[in-house]
């Protein structure tokens, strides 16, 4: 008999659970959204690796060209547009180069062919000197801390 | 350079490269209703000019904080203000201080004071949002570049 009565759910148990239970999942229902909302920056997908429209292949010369395009970049909740510019044509091999136009040095902004520097990508500032790959020119009288220019940056493609 | 914590972090291991400071010179007042929006636009266009400088000459140029002065000051005692600055700014060293003001009534006193002061003529009012004006304000940031590219040149 008392064995019996043990397997029993009682009024008291029954209602423990049933409150328990339905409690639970109403706390759950309310939690969930913001847990989501609280690391959504990380559910979403990184736009890094993403090519991006700037030009059409067969606008691509051998000549430099600088192309202005737009990024969305992702500041924790934040999406802005931000600007980039790039430097875009074809090298010897026919192979599509995009390069930075921001100096290594401390940052200033390239110019392909300026004054008398032919074939070459030219800072104003310091006058550091780039040959058409990007690679630095040394000049004798600057200190050698001119470093080539990053090649490529990632986001810069062709359709 | 910019008046930022990271900028200036830079600027300390770099100061023998970066030897030209700019600042601009900005009245405001609320005195005159009508020359509310007037002075604003400047200010909006004058903050374009300098940021767009910044960008493009970053590791030569150092961007002040805007300068600002009540519009009503005598430029007399403005002036002196100025120049504790302007002398402040100099013992850095820096090699070139630029000045750039849209107020006709600094040119008097551009012959004075120890650095290059550059008057702008002051731009008609426009919808900065619209094409037009953005390339009107782009065409005049590269003059502004020139301009103190032949300095360094000199």
């Amino acid at each position: 008999m008392s064995e019996k009565k043990n397997n029993q759910v009682s009024r008291r148990q029954f209602l423990n659970y049933t409150l328990t239970g339905v409690g639970g999942f109403m706390g759950a229902a309310v939690v969930a959204p913001m847990v989501g909302m609280a690391v959504d920056p990380l559910l979403q997908a990184d736009g890094s690796d993403e090519f991006e429209y700037v030009m059409d292949v067969d606008e691509i010369t051998t000549e430099p060209q600088r192309k202005t395009f737009y990024i969305d970049q992702q500041d924790g909740w934040y999406d802005t547009e931000a600007e980039r510019t790039a430097w875009i044509y074809r090298d010897e091999n026919g192979d599509i180069l995009a390069l930075s136009p921001i100096c290594t040095h401390l940052g200033c902004v390239v110019d392909w062919e300026t004054g008398d520097h032919d074939n070459e990508f030219f800072c104003p500032c310091h006058y550091g000197r780039y040959d058409k790959n990007g690679v630095n020119i040394l000049v004798h009288h600057q200190k050698d801390h001119y470093m080539p220019m990053s090649i490529v940056l990632k986001t810069v493609d062709y359709i | 350079m910019k008046w930022m914590h990271q900028d200036v972090q830079n600027y300390t291991k770099a100061k023998e490269y970066i030897d030209s400071a700019i600042m601009p010179l900005m009245p405001f007042s609320f005195e005159d209703d009508d020359e509310l929006s007037k002075l604003a636009y400047q200010h909006e266009v004058m903050q374009i000019f300098m940021t767009q400088i910044e960008k493009q000459l970053k590791g030569r140029v150092f961007l002040l904080p805007v300068y600002n002065y009540l519009k009503q000051n005598k430029l007399e005692d403005e002036y002196e203000r100025l120049e504790t600055v302007v002398n402040h700014v100099n013992e850095q060293p820096f090699k070139h201080i630029f000045l750039f003001t849209f107020d006709k009534k600094w040119r008097k006193y551009s012959s004075k004071i120890d650095a290059e002061l550059i008057w702008l003529p002051a731009p008609q009012q426009g919808d900065l949002n619209q094409v037009e004006t953005q390339q009107l304000v782009q065409s005049q940031v590269s003059e502004i570049e020139d301009l103190i590219k032949e300095q360094w040149d000199e």
